[in-house]
């Protein structure tokens, strides 16, 4: 399947054109939109601004919890199913700039608020490698219209693990930099200490070409950093050489997930294979240790913090100024009958966990002891960043699940290997997953999360890993498992 | 102790409402809310490090200009609201 750089040169050699790409690709949308759910909206109309940008004239996906003027934009929820946003966000407003051509809005779990793909108000997405399993989420629209070859890249937002998750499971490549690196203006907000815009691409040199043009201070977006005077496509090539990386053991011991069944063995067993690939690569790779106590106290610090962050960012959603009006005789019963009927349940009960959590009474226990956990943790990782280069991880401990599949949420397989990714929104640290092969012919991913502000040292490890392991642009009709 | 009464009291503070078997549910899932908040509090020492609120420290944050920039304008204000009258977007009266 093409990059964007094979379409770059194909539009620059007059080989295609922009508008021809872009019915190609609404084409496939309409083609796939049945079976795999992918889009909230497919636009069918071309609309293109000038630009020489790389992405000029290509093609692309957003997740439809960014707000595009005169686009329906619903965050896959009925409380905003009929939202059409006045205003556009900054991720938007610089793609149209760079004369990327948009293509649809993108299915994600109702308000990014979930990790299977399955609670979209428009229905559930699925694989494109076995329809039978999920792309994970939240970003699942985004991610299946990239790994279906429908659009070369697309645009998602990760708050604990909604990008590069579904990266693993649909064998593309998800890049979310560091906080802060992509304004989040016009990004509905779900826990905005955790929140960060990213993209969806075939390859990690298309990750640096989107990022380059996503990336910079924005007045819209105060927590925004300031620009960088440098180019990540230029540094890809750079010599990594004496580069240290680091694992962690409590994560990757096939001793400890014995139990997990053969396909999470068989993922790290590959994961270990991959290790002594970067070796070979020069890198140096050393395995560290942290206690499997704060390990475990990952998932239920991000619960934590990202459903008591979500209940204040939604207040918002009463049916007053946008989303349908409830009924009632006064503005209260309006708003309370508005949210009951907007809301799904499983959100629902997300917020009841926000709101049990900011009870005055269990805010010192819970909000405070998460925000502390928060703290050891990205202590812990910053302190080992002082002397390694990246950590490289298993993005998940097995191939995608089926949609009946059901996991202990006690196991330590649940607990540890499926929810590390959320160290890097804790952290703010940049974090690419890459395709790491194949298991039971379903792809998966490997993790590389770096330093914070270290955007480009990430991207620079994980172009040099993927050049070895060869998994690049993995479309299911085109690739021989 | 967490009982339906209390999650129809959280629910109500955010407000929104659901049904009885959804509240079932709900109190099901809180076992395991529960199991998994105990593994924070296991942790030695906890409660003397400093809560974390941001990934980093922000040196960088200015304050803008008091300056009027771009603003929605009315129509675009209201092109959302189901009910708009006069301009305004419509609610019931609020003050007797």
């Amino acid at each position: 399947m093409k990059t964007i750089m094979d379409l770059r040169n194909d539009l620059d050699t007059s080989k295609i054109t922009s508008e021809e790409l872009f019915n190609e690709s609404n084409k496939k949308a309409h083609k796939y939109q049945e079976e795999y759910n992918s889009f909230v909206t497919i636009v069918d109309e071309y609309k293109k601004e000038d630009s020489n940008s790389l992405i000029s004239g290509i093609p692309y996906a957003l997740k439809d919890n960014f707000s595009t003027k005169g686009i329906l934009s619903t965050s896959s929820s009925n409380i905003l199913k009929d939202y059409v946003p006045v205003y556009d966000a900054t991720v938007y407003r610089k793609l149209k700039e760079a004369g990327a051509v948009l293509v649809g809005k993108t299915v994600l779990d109702e308000l990014a608020m979930g990790g299977t793909g399955t609670t979209g108000h428009t229905g559930i997405v699925r694989n494109p490698w076995d329809k039978e399993r999920q792309i994970g989420g939240s970003s699942a629209g985004s991610a299946s219209s990239v790994a279906l070859g429908i659009v070369p890249f697309s645009i998602g937002s990760d708050t604990g693990d909604s990008i590069r998750k579904p990266a693993s499971f649909g064998g593309v490549v998800g890049f979310k930099p560091t906080y802060g690196r992509i304004s989040r203006y016009g990004l509905f907000a779900f826990a905005s200490s955790l929140d960060h815009v990213g993209c969806f691409t075939r390859c990690v040199k298309d990750a640096a070409i989107v990022t380059d043009i996503l990336k910079g201070k924005d007045e819209r977006d105060m927590t925004s950093l300031p620009d960088e005077n440098i180019k990540y496509t230029d540094v890809l090539e750079n010599d990594i050489k004496g580069k240290k990386l680091f694992y962690i053991k409590e994560i990757t011991d096939l001793e400890m997930y014995k139990d997990a069944g053969s396909e999470t063995l068989e993922v790290l067993t590959k994961f270990k294979e991959t290790i002594e690939n970067c070796k070979e690569l020069g890198f140096i790779v050393e395995e560290v240790s942290i206690d499997e106590k704060l390990l475990k106290a990952i998932y239920p610090a991000y619960m934590t913090i990202s459903c008591a962050e979500a209940t204040s960012n939604n207040s918002n959603l009463t049916g007053i100024i946008f989303g349908p009006r409830g009924e009632g005789n006064n503005i209260n019963d309006i708003m309370f009958d508005a949210r009951t009927k907007g809301f799904s349940e499983l959100i629902k009960r997300r917020f009841i966990l926000g709101s049990y959590i900011l009870q005055k009474e269990n805010q010192e226990r819970l909000f405070k002891n998460a925000q502390r956990l928060r703290r050891i943790i990205v202590d812990k990782i910053n302190e080992l960043f002082k002397s390694y280069d990246g950590m490289i991880l298993p993005a998940s401990g097995g191939i995608a699940p089926k949609f009946e599949d059901s996991i202990d949420r006690m196991s330590d397989r649940y607990l540890i290997l499926e929810n590390h990714m959320a160290i890097a929104n804790f952290g703010g640290f940049p974090s690419i997953t890459i395709p790491n092969g194949f298991v039971n012919n379903m792809p998966i991913g490997i993790n590389i999360t770096g330093s914070p502000f270290k955007d480009a040292e990430t991207l620079n490890i994980a172009y040099k890993i993927e050049e070895k392991l060869g998994y690049k642009g993995l479309i299911k009709e085109e690739y021989d498992v | 102790m967490v009982t339906k009464e209390k999650l129809k009291d959280y629910a109500a503070k955010l407000m929104f409402d659901m049904d009885d078997e959804g509240y079932d549910r709900t109190l099901e899932e809180f076992e395991t809310v529960e199991k998994h908040m105990a593994l924070i509090g296991e942790i030695e020492g906890i409660e003397d490090v400093e809560p974390m609120t941001f990934p980093y420290v922000i040196y960088h944050a200015t304050l803008r200009e008091d300056e009027a920039k771009d603003c929605l304008t009315n129509e675009e204000v209201t092109l959302n609201s189901k009910e708009v009258k006069a301009d305004q977007i419509k609610v019931p009266k609020v003050v007797g």
